[in-house]
Parts: structure tokens; sequence; C-alpha cells
């Protein structure tokens, strides 16, 4: 069969890559992966990640060659069911949790992934962002219902991890068509300051220095403090917040950070922390739209396979990973964005521009699912 | 006025319904007054029965709701395609050349290929005859709008008829109608009206009930009737249609035009060579993206290397103010039938000069040369530009665009022939698109385009060396792109310099970059530098390199700045001007924003640079460019989190405010603001306490009106424009309030269902208005060429008999795959033979499965549904069930319906479908599984535990069914409990009861079974003109020995032998003597046999007495009787003086044994007595 392959050349955005062909079902081969870099290949992180892709496949056939520099990737069917895997520690759970929650609604079986490791850390949005922005956003494009859950069972903190997540997504035929056009105002804030293996007072100093920056736009405020003990905190100590502002329309803007890794860079105050934070929030609001920018290309890709109907998205400035997924879009799906941009008038002060994305859907449909 | 005359004049004036009317007039008794005058007969007599007639009546509606689908059909259909159908000689092409007659006036000589007429103001049709072959019907019943099926009235129904019928049921049900020819064989009426009435009765249980059936009475001139013809063509033309899942889910063509556009010289070569052939046709069922995937059934599968649309030959009329259509209207279009005339192409014109036109012209000077004109599809240049030199055999050919890689820019000629003036014109051609075109696809470089490019190549001197060629390649790079670029080059402000860093140079994939000459690649390699240095792996290279040609976004200059100044700077030096910066990055980025998309998506066609890479020059040397494929930085760090602009203060309030109004502390909108809907809704509260509710609206316009009154007065000068917008404004409030007026009034009863439909009204309407105003060639980027389009797709490598042995009357429809529609699999489905078929279908044997698209045989293994889930392999199918199936075949979505035949090849009497059934799942693994029993022999037995040996042959087979449970033949179960070391394989096992040395244990298990891997397209396209219905495949296991006259050896075992039984005897039945005795004399058993003669020997001669011997006899014989009888009177006597004797003994001894009894009694007595003494005086004795 003349079911045709595409190429790349490098390992950056390498879960797009390997998702879209997933949902595809076109092959791909990544080649060049760090190859003139002193370690060459695929790192650990990866490897766990094509490994916990294997798990939800059914029928993948992956090959990598010696050195790990070319990856062939041909791809089964989406399996899903009871998953366990216990992630690489040099990316959080984010890393790999971003990639289930394209593929989770487009599974045999509903999923119920069980993830081990860092749950926060720099690098990739917490768990905290993504239970309070991508789960409301995936419920605007009808995945929904009994069983769509993200919880943190145990939190890890970024060296040392230990942190276990628990993820289920009911599986979907297909995706309903969205007009996000209006994200309305902001109605209230709310957040979470999470503190493991550390003084417990930590996380009541980061709301108190957060409310100081946020009290100047909105008085509704609430910020949960979140410490864990025991088992369920984790290998290593430290800490950090997760904002969310939510819109009269339903939207939600997120920012978050925590705290640097024990032995690695300065340690960071917390009342910098929660000021810093309330900053990375401002930026978001100032960005803008309906989805926050961490969540772009979920967003994208879900107007993307949704029904053969026109769907809209206002957004933020595009993130250069969500620029890139547009293009791999192209070349997976064929599909192309009609790409606006909205200034923001004079008069008005809601930030900066805005980028009005619209689509038409591939008509997408769940081939996994049995019919019964 | 003229209707009231008519209402006048039709009135009734007398008659019973004259007089209803009158009583009703004068206040007759209505259902009103029956309601009055009887309450008892209206009164409720039962609430139960009440609600269920309420219930009832509710389900019914609601049962005949569909659930609401969004309405995706273009503004411009396609033609309906009407596939005529029916059994040889029923008149299928008769009656397509009266239908086209009868729209377009005009008459067609041979039906080849679809033929497309436009029947009216909004509708196209498209007639495509169906030949009596099983493919062919096939692949039309999955294209069809609508069918006519014809039928043979004189004959009855036929087998095709049934088959095509089934074939449309299991690929959704287009619209049917059948046609009666043959009326005109029937002399006798009343056998002709009682045909019709079963032919009809039949034909509705097949399609549904009141299904259309036409009569086509008879032939006038070897035509149909021409009223009925018209009556059928208006049925035609009002008819509705049904979407059907699979048709809307998926893009098709049904191919009316094919043109070969492989290079001549190529074939001439090689005459098996690969084609690349452009297909035409309307777009129909959904949007067909570019470069997609296509099945081609009866060919294969294939990728789209370009697809354009091309003007409609056969548009709509515009204007739609008449009633019917002029003359010039009735457009027909059918090239393969040759109609059509001249035909537009992307970037050529064919005309059609049929032979016999051609030589009617006598003006012509030398009709040859004409005619190998004609003939060449290349100009001679062209032709020299295409040589290519091979400097080593067997390396890649020299070709001359590599040697003089230049091109002139403007226009071009190209030799047409024009028929009006007799002569060659010279047609221009814009290199500009050729342009595009190359660009859009490279594979256009060896195809269509290329006689242009080379044209002018060719002129150019081919002896340039490499060095030079190298240069002005890259000139040409420059050179076209600045004049691809309308806008000025607008230069961007230098931010630092770093002059001199030689690091490699940025390619430039996006040819309408307008910077590009080499003193600021330079510059722009440095930056780029400094860039990577500072940027966590966030940003890719390519938007740092388009930063640097003048289309910055904001966050990455902003991010630039940052970096640069953190690379300047010692201390809070770059604090000062941070802000005029910020509002210059600003200023500027409203000026580069609208190229968004071509940041995202590269210019509108993009150049792929990869095939320049590789590209090799005469098969030595490689080309060595500048790495132009490398966008950006490939081995960065993968995330999806977006850093921050650093040019963003939030310490100062300036930045504070720019986001004040987000919040819902901030200012609204005029629209939304509290104070204007409190406004809005004192002024709703006044109206609704003001009125009655009936005239709202009337009440309210008064009341702006006031409202307007009381501001004139208060402002005596008004602008012309103040006054327009109150209006506006007074309007939409109005609109406003009727809205919510309406709402709250009459949507009382909308339901679940009302919502849903309005949603799906809703998103249609979005779907139409979205890329309205859009012009085509962008739109068709964004949605993909939507249906109705006339299209062109471009399709290389198709075999090359695909072309030789084209015939226009089998169908070529281009079947659009969805994602991963592509790659095979396993797949899950639910079969049942057909009825109508008569053997049963066996496991494993080949079969042709008719799926989505394609045509394909493959192997199926037949299985059913054990309770416990477990999926048990079935030999062979079923008689009247439904069983599994699982096959090795294409991916396609799960609910679509198929059907299978033993073969494709010739005609055969009987019903050729042999099951139909739907796709239920796809898995990648098998869940099959036939039954295994593993049997062993007891080696030694304890008491319930035993030895069992020769069931495995290792000890890790043991272990592996460790705890299995095993059984006896009759019937005792146990358990296996561990492996033994000897003799290998052994185990112990536990029973419940103790085993016999005879009995023989087995396991029962399960082993999963291996699908064959067998998908082979059924490719009966391929096959040569007149040969196409004889497609055969792999054969069955049955018919290979059949044909090899291959028998299986039986076991002899198994052979019937002829019943051979040994003769039985039975003994004479012996009665005892006693029963004989007692037995009455009828049920003695007879001595019946005579006495057989005494042989010879055996017989003593007879005595013959003397009479003096006789006289002694005699007195002997009376003594000795007188002695007889004498002794028997003795022995009487004898015998009674015993009786008496043995009497008196007998009371002799009685009455012994009476004297003795008494005896024993006192004796006894006298015992017993002393005991009791003895007893007694004992215990005495004791006391």
């Amino acid at each position: 069969m003349a079911s045709q392959g595409l190429a790349y050349d490098g390992c950056n955005f390498f879960r797009q890559r390997l998702v879209l062909s997933t949902l595809s079902g076109k092959r791909v081969k990544i080649s060049n992966i760090r190859s003139k870099d002193d370690n060459p290949g695929l790192r650990d992180f990866e490897a766990s990640f094509i490994r916990l892709l294997d798990k939800v496949t059914n029928g993948s056939k992956i090959e990598i060659n010696q050195t790990g520099t070319v990856l062939f990737y041909m791809p089964g069917l989406l399996h899903g069911g009871s998953v366990e895997h216990d992630c690489n520690m040099q990316r959080s759970v984010g890393y790999y949790l971003e990639a289930l929650l394209m593929l989770a609604p487009f599974m045999k079986t509903s999923l119920k992934a069980t993830l081990r490791g860092v749950t926060n850390d720099h690098t990739d949005p917490t768990i905290d962002m993504l239970k309070s922005t991508a789960l409301p956003l995936m419920k605007k494009f009808g995945i929904d219902g009994e069983g769509f859950d993200l919880k943190v069972v145990k939190r890890g903190m970024a060296p040392g991890g230990g942190g276990e997540v628990f993820f289920s997504c009911p599986v979907r035929r297909t995706i309903r068509p969205v007009q996000l056009t209006d994200p309305g105002k902001i109605k209230r804030i709310r957040g979470v300051a999470y503190s493991v293996r550390v003084s417990p007072q930590m996380a009541n100093r980061i709301v108190d220095s957060t409310r100081s920056v946020l009290n100047q736009f909105i008085p509704d405020i609430y910020i949960y403090t979140d410490h864990m003990k025991g088992a369920n905190s984790g290998k290593s100590p430290g800490f950090g917040l997760t904002l969310v502002a939510e819109t009269l329309n339903g939207s939600f803007l997120s920012a978050e950070m925590s705290s640097t890794p024990q032995g690695q860079g300065d340690p960071m105050l917390p009342e910098d922390l929660g000021r810093n934070c309330a900053k990375l929030l401002l930026e978001e609001v100032h960005r803008g739209g309906c989805v926050d920018s961490s969540n772009q290309s979920l967003t994208l890709l879900l107007m993307t396979l949704g029904q053969q109907d026109v769907s809209k998205v206002l957004l933020g400035p595009l993130s250069p990973y969500t620029i890139e997924f547009l293009r791999h879009i192209k070349d997976f799906f064929q599909i192309m964005f009609k790409i606006e941009v909205q200034k923001p008038s004079e008069d008005k002060r809601k930030g900066g521009d805005k980028v009005l994305m619209t689509c038409v859907g591939v008509g997408y449909s769940n081939i996994n699912k049995t019919l019964k | 006025m003229k209707e009231k005359w008519y209402q006048e004049k039709t009135k009734k004036k007398n008659g019973p319904k004259a007089e209803r009317k009158k009583l009703k007039k004068h206040g007759g008794p209505t259902e009103e007054d029956a309601r009055k005058r009887n309450p008892k007969a209206f009164a409720v007599q039962s609430a139960v029965r009440m609600a269920k007639t309420f219930h009832r009546s509710q389900d019914m509606k609601t049962k005949k709701h569909h659930i609401p689908l969004v309405d995706r059909t273009p503004l411009e259909p396609p033609p309906i395609v009407i596939v005529v159908v029916g059994p040889p000689k029923v008149g299928k092409s008769t009656l397509i050349r009266c239908l086209i007659k009868n729209f377009t006036r005009q008459k067609l000589g041979d039906i080849c290929g679809p033929v497309t007429i436009v029947s009216g103001k909004k509708r196209r049709l498209t007639f495509m005859e169906c030949n009596n072959d099983i493919n062919t019907m096939i692949d039309l019943a999955k294209v069809a709008d609508l069918v006519l099926m014809l039928i043979d009235a004189s004959f009855g129904f036929e087998m095709e008829t049934f088959e095509f019928l089934n074939i449309c049921q299991v690929h959704g049900f287009p619209r049917i109608m059948g046609v009666l020819t043959h009326l005109d064989s029937f002399k006798n009426n009343k056998v002709l009206r009682k045909t019709k009435k079963n032919l009809k009765h039949r034909f509705w249980t097949e399609v549904y009930q009141g299904a259309k059936l036409f009569y086509l009475s008879g032939m006038v001139y070897g035509e149909y009737q021409l009223q009925e013809v018209k009556n059928l063509g208006r049925f035609i033309s009002v008819m509705k249609f049904r979407p059907l899942v699979w048709q809307t889910s998926h893009p098709y063509v049904l191919v009316d035009r094919m043109e070969d556009l492989t290079d001549p010289e190529l074939v001439r070569t090689d005459p098996k060579c690969d084609r690349t052939v452009s297909l035409y046709g309307y777009l129909r069922g959904t949007h067909l993206k570019n470069k997609g995937q296509v099945h081609i059934p009866g060919v294969g599968d294939f990728q789209v290397a370009d697809v354009n649309f091309l003007p409609d030959p056969c548009a709509l009329p515009d204007a739609q103010k008449k009633r019917a259509l002029n003359e010039k209207e009735r457009l027909l279009y059918a090239p393969m039938a040759g109609v059509g005339g001249v035909v537009y192409d992307k970037d050529a014109v064919y005309i059609d000069l049929p032979a016999s036109h051609v030589n009617q012209q006598q003006m012509r000077p030398t009709t040859e040369l004409v005619q190998s004109l004609i003939d060449t599809h290349a100009t001679l240049d062209a032709k020299m530009a295409a040589s290519k030199v091979s400097l080593f055999s067997g390396s890649a050919t020299l070709e001359p665009e590599d040697i003089g890689e230049q091109k002139k820019e403007g226009l071009q000629e190209e030799s047409v022939w024009d028929p009006n003036t007799q002569r060659e014109r010279r047609k221009v051609v814009f290199t500009t698109e050729d342009e595009e075109d190359v660009s859009g696809s490279s594979d256009d470089e060896d195809g269509d385009s290329e006689d242009s490019d080379q044209e002018d190549q060719g002129e150019d001197d081919g002896e340039k060396n490499l060095s030079t060629f190298l240069k002005e390649a890259r000139a040409k790079c420059v050179e076209t792109t600045k004049t691809g670029a309308g806008a000025p080059p607008v230069k961007r402000p230098k931010l630092e310099e770093r002059k001199g860093e030689s690091a490699e140079v940025p390619a430039f994939a996006d040819s309408e970059d307008d910077l590009e000459v080499s003193e600021d690649e330079e510059e722009s390699g440095g930056e780029e530098e400094a860039g990577r240095a500072g940027d966590s792996g966030h940003c890719s290279e390519e938007d740092e390199e388009e930063s640097d040609d003048g289309e910055e976004e904001s966050e990455e200059l902003c991010c630039e700045f940052s970096i640069l100044l953190f690379l300047s700077a010692g201390g809070l030096k770059w604090k000062e001007g941070l802000q005029q910066k910020a509002s210059d990055a600003f200023l500027r980025q409203q000026q580069a924003a609208p190229n968004l998309r071509k940041r995202v998506y590269g210019s509108v066609v993009e150049v792929d640079d990869s095939e320049d890479e590789e590209q090799e020059l005469g098969g030595l040397f490689r080309v060595s460019r500048p790495q132009n494929s490398k966008k950006f930085q490939a081995n960065a760090v993968d995330s999806s989190r977006f850093s921050p602009d650093a040019s963003h203060n939030w310490e100062l309030e300036e930045m504070l405010n720019s986001i004040r109004d987000c919040f819902v502390t901030g200012k609204w909108d005029e629209s939304q603001d509290a104070a204007t809907l409190l406004k809005e809704d004192g002024e709703r509260g006044e109206a609704i306490h003001s009125d009655d509710g009936s005239s709202c609206i009337a009440c309210d316009q008064q009341n702006s009106e006031n409202d307007d009154d009381d501001d004139d007065q208060e402002e005596s000068v008004v602008k012309v424009d103040d006054k327009e917008a109150m209006k506006n404004k007074r309007l939409e409030k109005k609109q406003r309030l009727k809205e919510r007026f309406d709402s709250e009034y009459d949507d009382g009863d909308a339901t679940y269902f009302d919502d849903l439909k309005e949603e799906m009204q809703k998103q249609a309407e979005l779907n139409r208005a979205e890329f309205e105003d859009v012009d085509d060639e962008t739109r068709v980027q964004y949605e993909g060429f939507r249906p109705g389009m006339y299209v062109r797709l471009e399709i290389p490598s198709l075999p090359c008999e695909f072309v030789t042995n084209f015939d226009p009357h089998y169908p070529i429809i281009l079947g659009g795959l969805g994602s991963s529609e592509g790659n095979v699999g396993y797949l899950q489905m639910r079969l049942k033979k057909h009825r109508w078929y008569h053997r049963i279908l066996k496991t494993r044997d080949p079969l042709i499965l008719s799926l989505g698209w394609r045509r394909f045989q493959t192997m199926p293994l037949y299985h059913i549904e054990d309770h416990n889930g477990r999926h048990r392999l079935l030999k062979y199918t079923p008689q009247h069930m439904h069983c599994g199936a699982s096959i090795w075949g294409p991916v396609t979505p799960q609910g679509t319906g198929f059907l299978a035949v033993q073969t494709v090849a010739g005609v055969k009497a009987n019903f050729r479908i042999a099951a139909t059934g739907v796709v239920l799942d796809l898995d990648k693994s098998v869940t099959v599984v036939k039954k295994l029993k593993l049997i062993g022999y007891p080696e030694k037995i304890f008491k319930n535990t035993s030895f069992i040996k020769g069931m495995f042959n290792t000890v890790l087979e043991v272990a592996k069914f460790e705890g299995a449970s095993v059984r006896t033949v009759s019937g005792v179960r146990g358990q296996i409990k561990k492996a033994l070391s000897t003799p290998a394989g052994a185990f112990r096992a536990t029973f419940e009861d103790r085993l016999l040395m005879s009995d023989v244990v087995f396991l029962r298990s399960w082993f999963p079974v291996t699908i064959p891997q067998l998908y082979n397209p059924v490719t009966s396209l391929l096959l040569p003109v007149g040969q196409k219905d004889s497609w055969a495949g792999m054969r069955t296991l049955g018919q290979l020995k059949h044909d090899l006259g291959i028998r299986n050896k039986p076991n002899a075992d198994s052979l019937y032998k002829p019943v051979v039984r040994a003769q039985r005897h039975f003994n004479r039945l012996q009665i005892p003597k006693e029963l004989q005795k007692a037995l009455p004399f009828k049920s003695k058993p007879k001595q019946l046999q005579p006495k057989g003669k005494t042989p010879r020997d055996l017989q003593r001669p007879s005595v013959i007495r003397e009479p003096h011997e006789k006289k002694v006899a005699a007195l002997l014989h009376a003594l000795s009787t007188v002695h007889n009888y004498n002794r028997k009177k003795a022995h009487t006597l004898q015998h009674a003086k015993h009786k008496q004797f043995l009497q008196e003994k007998g009371k002799q001894e009685e009455a012994k044994l009476q004297r003795q009894k008494e005896a024993r009694k006192k004796l006894y007595r006298a015992m017993g007595q002393a005991d009791q003494k003895n007893q007694r005086s004992s215990l005495k004795g004791e006391t």
C-alpha cells in the first residue's frame, strides 16, 4: 500500500510529530537526532515517551538505530485501558501528559493512566496547571462525562520525583466544533500554592506576596495551600504556585512557577516566587485569548480533528511551539488555519494582539472505538 | 381581485357541502356546541387510559425524529450521478440517449463514460451506464445518487437486478427508481396489467413500499415515447436525495476525462514505464485536501501529486430570472464520448478533431504535416531540452537545466492551432503561473511544465561550468525573490554591529522575503548566533531568521532585545530607553503583523527544497548548497511553555493599566455595561407594565419616540449623523426587545430536539459564511477543494496498463481516503452468509470483499463469540446466522458495510453475493482461538494421584500449565500439580477418583490462530479491454484441487464400506417336556415332519408266523394279560394297606411328640423354678 511517510530532522518537537503521526496514521521518520552532539541520540526521557506511546497503542512499530539518531515510527491503533508508566526524571509528568491529553479521547477503551515521576518542574506545564486549564478546555470540545479526571496522588518535586498522577479520560467518536471568540472578563483568580518537604509556612508566604500584586485588579482571589506530607510528598523538597484566572465565559488563563530544584541554581524566596508568578499571570492576561499559551496546540489539534465544520478560537500571540505545531498539522492533516490578527483598539485596555484562528475540521472520527 | 372572482366562481351553491356551510354560518351545531350539550360524552373516562394514549402519541412523535445533522451541501452542488442499471439488452443506452435528447435536444451516439448535462436552473445530471460486470456494479453503487433500474417486463426480474439491489443496500441506499421496458411485447391487456402489478409489488418489497416504478410502454422509431421520457425527466429533476454516510464523509470524483501526461519520449523508450496521468471530474462528497491519498477501485491506492480546480465545463446558467433554460445553456459535456469540443486544461487547450473532420478540410496544404504536429505532444526544442546525456552508463543523466539553471523571466510562447484562421497562433503563456506550478509540486518538474521550462533553458548555452552555475542559481534565487515580493523592502534597523562572524548562512525557504542580499546575510547570521546563545531553545531558528527579514513579531523582537541587552549589559544601562524601544517594537509590529500567516506557513506555495538538496549532477557531483531545509534549530528543548515577553515590566503602572479592562472590575463595553443594561431593563419593565402584552412592540416604539422627542427638546441642534446613529440604536433596541419578548412568550414549547436543530442550523450558516468572500485560490487552501468544483488531479506512477487498457465504458472513480484509511490492519466484522447464496463459506478460503472504496481479495477467518467473550474459530459460516469474521485488510471506519463475492470473473446463473456484513472493530492483534486438546496417559497410579506422561515434552511446558484442570474421557476431573523430573514432560496430577491405566487424560486449551495476511486488490481496470470482467485472484483450495485434479487420499478407516452382516443362526426352541405336557393340544409343538424313510439296512424283514405259532402267541398273550391284571390288583391292595399304615404311624408319632412336649414343659418349669430359687437364695446369701 502506498501509505506515505513523513521525514523530519532533529529531535525538537518530538512529541508533536509522534502524536500527530499516531492520530493520522502516517508513518514518520526522524533522523539526525542530536547527531552532532557529544552525547548523540535519543535522551532517556524521549525513550520513556516512546515506551509510553507503545503502551497506549496496539501494533506500533518503532525502530531506532544503534546510536539512537534515527527513529522510525509506524503508528498502530490507540488502545488505551489501564496504563502505568514510570516517567523519566529528566522531564516532568506534564511532558508525557500533554501528549496523552491529545491522544486520550481517541482511544479504543477509555484511558486510565497512572504516571509516576516528577509532577512539578520548570520546563513543562505542571499537573496543577493542566488540571485547571486543559481539562475545562477539553470539556468545551465535548470531551466530558464520567471518568474525566486528573488527580495528583503524590507530589514529587524536580530532581527526586516520586510523584504520582492519575489521569482518566473517556473516549469520543467525534469532536464538537467550537466557537471561542470572546474570552470575556476575568471574574476570579484561583490558585494552588504547594509545598512539599519544606515548612508549610512557605505556601502562606507565597499566597501573601501573590495577593499583593493581584489585588490591584480584582478582589476575588483565593489561593489554596496544599502541603503534602509523608509518602505523598515525593523525594525532593520544593514549593511552587499555580494561578488560574477564570473569565465570565469560562475560559481559563494560567501561570505557574516552582522553586528551583534542590542543588541546581540559586534558591528562591517564596515571596519572590509569588510575585513573579503573579506577574506571569498578568503577562498571560496581557496575551489574552480564550486559551492560555501552553494549551494553544491542544486547542488547535482538537479543532483540526473536529467534524467538517468551521471552528474558531481566539488566541494570544502564537508561541513558537504552536507555530511549529501548525506546520505539523499541515503536514499530517493538510489543514491550514486562517490566521487573523486582531489589533486592540486604542481606548480599550485589553492587552496585546490577539490572533483569531479559524479552520474547517478534517472530519476525523475515532476509528479505534469499537462498535457494539 | 382576480382571486376573489375565482373564489366566487368556485363557491358551491348547493349540495351537502353547501348545506353544511350554510348551517355553520347560521350558527349550527359545531363541536364546541356538542361539548356543551353533552359534557359527559367528552369527560375523561379513565385517567390511566388517557395517560397511556398521551404517552403513546408522544412516543410516536419522537420516533419520527432523526438526529439532526449539519447541512454541509455546497451552494453549487455537483451534478447528480444517475446510474442506469439493468441486464443486457434491456434498453439502458436508449434510455440515456432519450433523456439526454429530452434535456439538451442533442443526440449522442455511443454512450462512453459519464455524460454531464444541465437539466435545469439549479440542477445538473451525470448519466453513467452500468454494464453487467459485477465490478462495475459495485463501484457505481458507491457513487450513485440515483439509480434507474431497468427491468425487462417481458422477462421479469433478472439476477443482476437483485444483485445490484443488494450491493446498494450494503453501501448505503441511494434513491432507486424502477423503469419497466419492453411493455409493448404484451399483446393481452390483462396479462400486461397483472405483470405490472406483480413486478411492482416485488419491487416494493425489495426497495420500499411505494417506490416509484416507471413504465415505458413502447418504442417509436427506436426511441421511447416522448411524453414518457419527459415525465421521467421531470421526476428526476425534482427528486430529493438523502445524504449517505460514506459519501458525505469522503471526497470522490467520477472521472469524466483522462489525459496521459507522461513524457512521450519516456513512453517510447520504455512502453511499460509508470505513467503520470491527470484525471478530471466533478468533486463530490466532501472537501478534498491537496496531496491526499486516493483509491481508484480496480487499480489501487495512489498519492495525488497535485490538485487544481478548473473552470466548470458544464456550468449552471448565471441568470436565475427566466423560467426555462435557453438553448445555449443546455450544455452537454462528455469528453469520453467525444462531446465537449474544446477542453481547457490548467496550461493548455485541447481541441477535439475527429478524423472525418480533418479530411473535410481541403484548405490545408499538407494534412500530414499538421497531423504530425497534432500528434507530437512537445515542440522540437522541448524535446531537445528533454534529451539527457549520461556521462557514465548507469549513472543519472545530466539534464540541460542542471547546467544552465536559468530562467528567462517574462512571457513565453506556445503554439496552438487556431481552427478559425487556419494558422498556427502563438499563444502567450505566463511564466509566473508556471513557476508557481513548479514550486507547488516537485514532481511537476519532470512532468507537464517541463516543456515550457526546458524550452528556454535549452536556449541558454549549455557550456557553463559548474562554478558559474552555482553562482547563477544563487543569483536567480535572489532575483526571483525580488520580483516576487511586491512590497518595497523594509530595512530592519540595525541593533548591534557584529559583523565578521562567518557563521553558516541561513537559508531562505521563503522566496517572498525581501531582504536577502549578501551583506545582510552576514549580519543576520551574526544575530542569529546571539539569539541562540541566549534563548532556551523555545525559539526555533526560523523564527529568528524570519525576524531578520523584516517580518518581526513583537515577542520575538523583544526577546531578541533582551538577549542583546543581556549580552551588552553590565549594569542597569539597558534600562534606559527601554520604553522607547518597546514602543518602537510595537509600531513595527503594527506594520508587520498581517504576515503572520506567511510566517507560519511560509509563502502561499512552498518551495520544496528537500528536492534540491538531493539533486545530483550527472550522478557524479553533488550540488553543494547552504542547507536550505534546516529551518529551525533541530535539537532544541521540546517544551510547550511560552517564555514571557521580557520587555513587559509589570512594575510599571502603564503596563498594569494596559490590561485593566480584562477584569470584571475594568471598564465594560457600551452594550454590556451594567448601567445600560439596567436602563434597558427599566425600559422593558415599563413597556410590560404599560401594556397588556400583545402590542408591546408598538408601545415600545411610542415610548422610544417620546424619548426621542424629549431629546429633541433638550438638544435643539442635532447633527444628521447623530440622528442616524440614534435611529439605528433605536432600531437595535427594538429588535432586542422583540427578541426578548419572543423568547419569553413564543418559545415555550422548544424542546431539546429543536435546540439541537437550531444549533446545527447555526453551524451550517457559519460554515457557509466563513469563507464566502475569500477568493477560490485561497479558500481552497483553508477548506480544501469543495464539492461541486471541477477538479484536475495529477497522479504519478500509475501502472501503464491503466492507460493502455483504458476503456471508457468502465467507470474510473477516485475515492478519497481519510486519515489512516490508507493503512492495513486486522479488521473484525460481523458477517452473514447471504441467504440466496447456495453454499456455505469456508474459513481461510479467499474471498473478494467490497469495503469502503475498495475491492480486494482476502482470507477471512470465521468465528463466533462464546458466552465468555472468547472468539472461537469456526470452520464454516453458519447457515442462517451471523458470525464474526476477521480479515487482514485496509483500515476502514467501524460501521462501514461490506459485501463479499467469491469470484468477480464472468457471469454465473447463480446469485453471486456470498455474504454481507459490517465492520465492528479494528485491531492490530488477533483474538481468534481454536480448541486444542492435549492428551496424556497415566504412567503410575497411586490412590487419587497419578503420574501422567505424554502430554508435554519438557518441564517448562508443564510449568506453564501448573494448576490447569484436566479430565479423563470417563469424566474424572483433576488438576496438574507439578512436573516430574523423569521422564521429561511428565507431571503429577490429582484426580477426584482413582484412575485406571486404560484412562486417557486430556487438557482442554485454546490456541490463538493467526490470520493470513493476504490483501490483494482487485485490479480489474488494468486488464485488457474486453477482458475486464475476467479478473481471477487466488483460487480457493477446492477450486485448486478441482483444477489440478488433486484428490486427497482419504484415511482408509474413514471410508464407508458396504455393510456386511454375518448370518445368524438361532437354536431351536426347546420346550421342556413338563411344559409340553401342560400345554393344551393346540399349543403343543407338532411333530410335523413326516417320518423319514427308514433306510434299507435298517428295514427288517417282516415275520410271518405259522398257525401254531400264532396259537401259542395268542395263549401267551392271554396268560400275560391275566397275570398283569392280577399283579395290578395286588399292587392296589398293597398300596391302600401301606397308606393306612402310614396314617397310623403318623398318629402315633404325633401323640409321641405331644407327650415329649408335655414332659419338656414340666422339666423346664422345674428347672426355672430351681433357678429362681437358686438366685433368690444366692441373693439372700449375699445379703
